[in-house]
């Protein structure tokens, strides 16, 4: 019951963001004659009788996300899934075989070419797995890239990529070349050479999946701390469960091509809808992600007076169960900026952390 | 009887055989047939290929091979005025650039050029042992009386490499965006690259008079070209597929992509096409001097034609030096690019 309010409650806070980005109905159909195959998939034809019937491979069927003004959109899905496709079809670096791409409420799909180099130079910057820095420009000219291809003063530019470069953490490495810096280093120059291009819609493509775990919770930290002062519209593609569940406002996770569930983080692990996503749920540390808002019981009435003291709204359950010591009998008051607004017994919470399903029979195939 | 008639007769053809029948020269197998009294029947072992000159002995209309390759002489000479008259005033720039670099290299003193040769060794390779090393050879050749004729040698590979990197780059470039250009353009580069050196003499010499330089210099420029042409398509498809989706996505323009990212990327290898190029112009100017190209090639030929050993072997080294001076000062710039792009 709690939890059916809640799901309602945070459907709404989806709704109330402004959709800067909207796909719809979003085909991708690689093959020799991506129609026919369009039909086939369009009259149920699956991943794999697809391929082996007609030789076309499916990259995604049947998109549709709205993607938040100000918030971080994360994509997750196995290799495979077609994250990496779906990402590029934003700034049409692939083109769908059917669908709309509204960036604004304008169809990309409409653009001529020199419109779509114009969003990718204004409205669009991309980070890339690979970092793909130019080798022969030094740090502040890499910083400066989208910068120069708009053709903008040299001054101007050296201005902009000092600030950013200095915002990431990487003063003093400016005339360094890419090669001398470490792979993490790397990834803070491509980061710089987004926020330079000062679109407002940023590209993550698998941004952090080829570091070292320690750097990539500093590069996670990193992005968070930029994003609170910033707000850009961030679409952030990854594999890795728990660095969706860090940093997403909103998470889509993706399978051989199609959107099995979409929410938010919360949402999806308290309610996951398909064995897939409670396979995958399964593994991670509910208690570190859980958060009270989620599980609590919504005020009705007064303040209950048993209450052992008060937690915040977007504390997470593990910090809770420290502050219990353990003890099951305890129960407190969430509060959202100062007010009360539900309570929450450690029964409750307890109830939460149990896994729906085990993971030893999982659908996973690796 | 020769061995075909059977097969004329079968088919009904004698009577063509014999009213068309073409009355070229008496081969020397033919006189020596005559001389022997007629011809005997040839075994069934003995059957000889049905090549053109077998056939003609059996039907008079069959056209033998000399009198193939004697048409294809004539259409030559047949085209030889038209082609002439567009290529003459199309190519004359080149005749006008090899004679000026000629005089300009020859007439400058020995000291003055010696000195720039060393100065651009220097800056472009930025190695002082290079830069020693080739001091050292040019004073070698001046010593032994060759300066003149490797400094001709050099005027000449000058001109030539700068023209073939000129057309080869933007050629390679054009090979490198579109498959169907490369398509049909391998197939002439592997043609230039086969073909003997002297075979593309031939047609020059019929084209253009032996008196002026640039029958040597197109010889020169078809030979060497490719190798920059091949390697700068090859640098231009290896450049780093993930650096060309950034630039994509970063909205640059096809012109900002070659110019800023393709090109700097595919440096290291055209850089490396240029060195062979240089290479490959410098042994077609020795057998270019066989068509009155001046330079060291000259002094190889006077050795052969005159029996003189020494002045066939001194030359002979005097060309090995240069090759090994031109081969490590583009190596050494070579090296310094790739120090600039290593990852």
């Amino acid at each position: 019951m709690a939890i059916d309010s809640n799901q309602q409650q945070s459907g709404q806070q989806v709704k109330s963001v402004n959709a800067k980005v909207v796909i719809r109905d979003l085909f991708k159909i690689f093959g020799d004659d991506p129609k026919m195959g369009l039909e086939q998939v369009r009259n149920g034809v699956d991943k794999s009788d697809l391929l082996e019937h007609h030789g076309q491979v499916l990259g995604l069927r049947d998109i549709n996300v709205d993607i938040g003004e100000g918030q971080i959109t994360v994509i997750m899905g196995l290799s495979g899934s077609g994250k990496s496709t779906l990402i590029r079809h934003l700034n049409r670096l692939i083109e769908p075989t059917a669908g709309e791409i509204l960036v604004d409420g304008v169809d990309v799909m409409t653009y001529s070419k020199k419109q779509l180099r114009e969003l990718r130079q204004t409205q669009m910057s991309m980070v890339f797995q690979k970092f793909a820095l130019l080798p022969h420009r030094t740090v502040l000219q890499n910083a400066g890239t989208a910068m120069r291809v708009r053709g903008e003063d040299e001054e101007l530019i050296n201005v902009e990529a000092y600030k950013w470069l200095e915002r990431v953490g990487l003063k003093g490495v400016e005339n360094q070349y890419p090669h001398q810096l470490s792979g993490g280093m790397q990834q803070r120059v491509g980061i710089a050479r987004a926020l330079t291009s000062n679109a407002p819609i940023m590209l993550m493509d698998e941004a952090f999946s080829a570091l070292d775990p320690l750097i990539r919770t500093d590069m996670q930290n990193l992005l968070l701390e930029l994003q609170q002062d910033l707000h850009k519209t961030i679409v952030f593609i990854t594999h890795d469960l728990d660095e969706s569940l860090k940093i997403a406002d909103h998470l889509v996770i993706l399978k051989d091509g199609h959107i099995v569930q979409q929410g938010e983080p919360q949402d999806i692990l308290l309610n996951p809808k398909d064995p897939y996503i409670e396979d995958f749920v399964g593994d991670i540390n509910r208690a570190r992600v859980l958060r009270a808002r989620s599980i609590m019981t919504p005020l009705n009435g007064s303040v209950p007076a048993e209450a052992q003291g008060q937690v915040d709204h977007d504390d997470t359950l593990e910090s809770i169960i420290a502050r219990s010591g353990g003890d099951i009998a305890h129960a407190y008051v969430v509060v959202k900026d100062g007010v009360p607004v539900g309570t929450l017994d450690m029964t409750v919470l307890l109830k939460s952390l149990v896994p729906r399903i085990s993971s030893d029979n999982g659908v996973r195939n690796y | 009887m020769a061995a075909y008639d059977w097969f004329f007769d079968l088919v009904g053809l004698r009577e063509w055989c014999d009213a068309e029948k073409t009355q070229g020269a008496m081969s020397m197998a033919e006189l020596m047939a005559k001389a022997n009294g007629a011809a005997a029947e040839t075994a069934w072992w003995d059957v000889p290929f049905p090549s053109l000159d077998t056939l003609n002995k059996s039907c008079g209309a069959v056209s033998r091979t000399r009198d193939f390759t004697v048409s294809i002489e004539n259409a030559f000479l047949g085209v030889k005025d038209s082609l002439k008259a567009v290529l003459d005033p199309l190519t004359q720039p080149l005749s006008w650039m090899l004679d000026g670099a000629l005089s300009l290299f020859v007439s400058t003193p020995w000291w003055l050029l010696i000195g720039v040769l060393l100065m651009i060794t220097y800056y472009a390779s930025r190695n002082v042992l290079v830069t020693i090393f080739v001091a050292f050879s040019f004073f070698l050749l001046a010593f032994i009386d060759h300066y003149t004729y490797a400094v001709q040698t050099l005027s000449i590979i000058f001109v030539c490499t700068i023209i073939s990197v000129l057309l080869g780059v933007p050629i390679g470039i054009a090979m490198s965006k579109s498959n169907t250009f490369q398509r049909f353009t391998i197939p002439i580069l592997d043609m230039l690259q086969t073909l003997p050196s002297f075979v593309y003499l031939i047609p020059l010499i019929f084209l253009f008079s032996v008196t002026e330089s640039k029958l040597y210099g197109i010889a020169i420029i078809m030979y060497a070209i490719v190798p920059v042409v091949r390697l700068t398509d090859l640098g231009i498809r290896l450049v780093d597929k993930d650096v060309i989706e950034a630039a994509n996505a970063f909205g640059m323009s096809s012109r900002q992509k070659l110019f800023g990212v393709e090109i700097p990327l595919a440096l290291p290898n055209i850089m490396a096409g240029i060195n062979q190029t240089i290479m490959m112009a410098l042994a077609m100017v020795v057998i270019a001097s066989l068509v009155s190209a001046p330079g060291l090639g000259t002094l190889v030929l006077r050795g052969i034609r005159n029996l003189e050993l020494g002045v066939g072997l001194v030359s002979g080294f005097a060309i090995v030096l240069l090759a090994v001076v031109l081969d490590r000062v583009s190596k050494a710039s070579l090296a310094r690019i790739n120090t600039a792009h290593s990852h």
